[in-house]
C-alpha cells in the first residue's frame, strides 16, 4: 500500500500538457524575475527610472544624457543587471550540470561538483593567489586559476577512471573522491607553506562563492556558453536517460554510452568550471534543484533538463537578491545562503517519506 | 532470423569461461541454454548480445559479423531481457518502455506517435496496459519484468535473447513471460535453470559444461538422467506424460545416489 502512496506522490505533474504549461510558467516568471530582482537593491531607485535607463540601453530610447551616463545608468547597466543576468546563467548551468553529473555517476547524492571539480577549483585559486602566478593572468587570476583547476582535475579524474578497465560510473566516483583529497592535500600544503594570511582570506572568501564580479565582457561568452551547453543535454535526453539504465542495458538498446558519458562530463566541467570563473563556488543548487524538479516531473530527461535550467536560473536570481539586501549595507556571500536555504529544504525531502530521491521505497 | 557462434572463446580474469563454443540457431526457433551455475551460460549469451566481447571466434547474425554491426543495428535485430533490473531512478512504465524505441532513433529525433503506439501495443502484449502511468520502482519483480518484456517487445526485433529474467519470479509470472516470447514465433535464445520449463518451451537445447557444449539436441534427445547425472551430479527420473511433455523428477543425492 505504501507504494502506492509514493506512486500518487512522485511525479505528480508528469502529463504533457502540464509539463507545457509549466514550461510557458516558469519562462514567464525567469522575465519577471529579472524585472523585478533589477528593482531591488541597496540604493533606493524608482521603478520608472530603472526601466528608463534598461530601455535607454537595450534599445536607444530614451534621453541619453538622463539615462545614458551618471550615477542611476551606471548602478543599474553595469551592476544590477550584469549580476541578475550571471545569477541566471550560473544558476542554469549549475543545476543542469547537477542533473548531468547524477545522471554519469547513477547517484541521486551527486553535485556538480562531485567529481573532485570543487577541490580542483579550490586548488587551482589557492594556486593563484598565493604563488602568484595570478598576476600574470591579469584581471580575474582567481577565476582563471580555479576554471583551471576545476577543469584540469574532471580530466584527469577520467583519464584516472580509465586506467586499467573502462570507466564506469562507481570508478569515475572513486577516482573523484582520490583526486579530491589529493587537491585538498595540495591546497593545505600551499596554504601551509606560504603562511600568507591576507592571501587565505581571498580565498576563503571566494570560495564562499559571490555574484558580485559580474561584467558584460564576462556574461556575452558565458550566458551563450550556458545556453547552448543546455540545449546539447536538451538534444541528449535519450541517453541521458540511458544513463540511469546503466551500460549492459544500453549497449542491448543500441547505445554504447562509454564515450557519452566522457563527453557530457567534459561539457559539463566546462559548466560548472565557467560558473567557478565568474562566481566561486556555489553549492546545494546543483543538487537541490535536479530533486525538486525530479520530484515534480519524474526522471525523463526530456523534461528535467529543461526545467531545471529555468528552475536554477529562477532560484540563483533570487537567492542573490536575498544576498544583496539580507543585512542591510553589506552583502552575504551567496554560498553561504544558498546553503542556508538548500540545506533544510534538502532535509525536508529527506524526511517526506514519499520522495525516494528515485531510488523508490527504500 | 538466424544466430550462429563459431568457435567463440571468452575469458574472464585470465581465466577461460567459453573454451570454444559452436552453435547454430535457426530461424524462429526457441532454443535453450541449460547447464549448471558457472559453466558459462551467461557469459555465452552476454558475448551474444555484445556486452562482454569475444576473445576469439565469431558471432553472426544472419551470417554478418556481429563487430561489423554497430549496437544500433544489433538492437534493431535483437532484443535482450536480463536478470532483475535495479534502477536508482524513478521513470514511469511509459518512459521505460518507449526507451526500447531509442536503437530507431538519433539523439535529435523526437518520439513520434507511432513511437507511442508501439509503446502501447508492447504494454498490452504483457498485460500491462493499465500500468502505463505508473513508476517503475514501484511495481513488483514480476511485474517490473514484464514491463522490461515490453521494452524488449517495443524494439521490434526478429530475435531475442533471455538472460534468465524469470529467475526469482513466482512460477506464474515464470509461464506468463515464457509464453509471451514462444507467441512472438521469432527466434529466442533462453538461458534456464528449470529443466521442466526448458522442455516445456524449448525446440532445441544446448547444455553447457565448464564452457564447452556437451550436448545438444531436442529437448528428448538432450534432457535424460545421464545428462543430469553428469551436469548437476544429481539423480534423477525422466519421464513423459501422454501430452509427450517432459518431466525431470530429483532424487535426493542421501537416500539413493549413495546407497546404491
Amino acid at each position: 500500500m505504501k507504494m502506492k502512496q509514493i506512486d500518487l506522490k512522485n511525479g505528480v505533474l508528469k502529463g504533457k500538457p502540464i509539463y507545457v504549461c509549466m514550461i510557458l510558467i516558469l519562462l514567464l516568471a525567469l522575465v519577471l524575475s529579472i524585472l523585478t530582482a533589477v528593482t531591488i537593491g541597496s540604493v533606493d531607485l524608482s521603478i520608472g527610472e530603472v526601466y528608463r535607463v534598461i530601455c535607454y540601453h537595450m534599445f536607444r530610447i530614451g534621453d541619453g544624457s538622463l539615462y545614458g551616463s551618471g550615477v542611476v545608468s551606471d548602478i543599474v547597466w553595469y551592476i544590477r543587471l550584469p549580476r541578475i543576468i550571471l545569477a541566471m546563467a550560473v544558476g542554469m548551468g549549475l543545476a543542469v550540470a547537477g542533473v548531468v553529473m547524477q545522471a554519469i555517476v547513477k547517484n541521486p547524492l551527486a553535485d556538480p561538483y562531485v567529481l573532485g571539480i570543487s577541490s580542483g577549483a579550490s586548488l587551482g585559486a589557492t594556486f593563484a593567489i598565493m604563488v602568484g602566478f595570478g598576476s600574470l593572468l591579469g584581471g580575474n587570476a582567481v577565476g582563471v586559476g580555479a576554471f583551471f583547476g576545476a577543469f584540469v582535475v574532471s580530466l584527469l579524474v577520467q583519464i584516472v577512471a580509465n586506467i586499467g578497465g573502462r570507466s564506469n560510473s562507481i570508478r569515475l566516483l572513486l577516482a573523484g573522491t582520490a583526486l579530491s583529497s589529493v587537491c585538498s592535500a595540495l591546497t593545505n600544503f600551499i596554504v601551509y607553506i606560504a603562511g600568507d594570511k591576507a592571501g587565505i582570506e581571498t580565498v576563503t572568501f571566494w570560495l564562499m562563492g559571490s555574484l558580485a564580479g559580474a561584467k558584460w565582457v564576462n556574461i556575452v561568452v558565458i550566458l551563450p556558453c550556458m545556453v547552448v551547453a543546455t540545449l546539447f543535454f536538451i538534444t541528449h535526453a535519450r541517453t541521458l536517460n540511458m544513463l540511469l539504465l546503466g551500460d549492459e542495458v544500453s549497449i542491448t538498446l543500441g547505445t554504447d554510452l562509454h564515450h557519452y558519458r566522457h563527453l557530457y562530463l567534459i561539457i559539463s566541467a566546462l559548466m560548472v568550471g565557467l560558473a567557478v570563473y565568474c562566481a566561486g563556488m556555489i553549492g546545494f543548487i546543483g543538487l537541490l534543484i535536479p530533486h525538486m524538479v525530479r520530484m515534480l516531473f519524474g526522471t525523463d530527461h526530456k523534461k528535467m533538463i529543461p526545467l531545471c535550467a529555468l528552475a536554477g536560473a529562477i532560484f540563483l536570481i533570487w537567492a542573490d537578491v536575498a544576498c544583496r539586501v539580507i543585512i542591510p549595507k553589506s552583502e552575504l556571500p551567496i554560498g553561504i545562503l544558498v546553503s542556508v536555504i538548500g540545506a533544510p529544504c534538502f532535509i525536508y525531502l529527506l524526511i517526506r517519506k514519499s520522495y525516494g530521491f528515485g531510488g523508490g521505497a527504500q | 532470423m538466424e544466430i550462429a557462434t563459431k568457435d567463440v572463446k571468452v575469458n574472464l580474469g585470465g581465466t577461460p569461461i567459453l573454451k570454444g563454443i559452436n552453435t547454430h540457431i535457426k530461424n524462429k526457433e526457441f532454443v535453450g541454454i541449460i547447464g549448471p551455475n558457472g559453466c558459462g551460460k551467461s557469459t555465452f549469451l552476454k558475448t551474444v548480445y555484445r556486452v562482454l566481447k569475444p576473445d576469439n571466434g565469431c558471432i553472426y547474425i544472419s551470417n554478418q559479423p556481429l563487430e561489423e554491426m554497430t549496437y544500433k543495428e544489433t538492437a534493431k535485430k535483437m532484443a535482450v531481457v536480463s536478470q532483475h533490473n535495479y534502477y536508482n531512478f524513478d521513470f514511469t512504465v511509459r518512459e521505460m518502455v518507449l526507451m526500447g524505441r531509442s536503437p530507431y532513433k538519433k539523439n535529435m529525433q523526437r518520439d513520434t506517435k507511432e513511437d507511442y503506439d508501439i509503446v502501447d501495443e508492447c504494454l498490452e502484449k504483457v498485460g500491462m496496459s493499465s500500468y502505463i502511468n505508473r513508476v517503475f520502482s514501484s511495481l513488483s519483480g514480476g511485474e517490473q519484468q514484464r514491463i522490461i518484456l515490453a521494452r524488449a517487445l517495443a524494439q521490434k526485433t526478429e530475435s531475442m535473447i533471455l538472460d534468465e529474467p524469470t529467475n526469482h519470479l513466482d512460477i506464474k509470472y515464470q509461464l506468463q513471460i515464457l509464453d509471451t516470447v514462444k507467441d512472438l514465433g521469432i527466434t529466442v535464445i533462453s538461458a534456464f535453470h528449470d529443466l521442466n520449463i526448458a522442455a516445456m518451451y524449448c525446440d532445441k537445447i544446448y547444455a553447457l559444461q565448464a564452457g564447452e557444449v556437451v550436448s545438444y539436441g531436442t529437448p528428448q534427445e538432450v534432457i535424460t538422467t545421464e545428462l543430469i547425472r553428469n551436469l548437476y551430479e544429481v539423480e534423477s527420473s525422466v519421464n513423459r506424460n501422454e501430452d509427450g511433455i517432459l518431466h525431470v523428477i530429483f532424487h535426493p543425492t542421501r537416500s539413493k545416489g549413495e546407497s546404491r
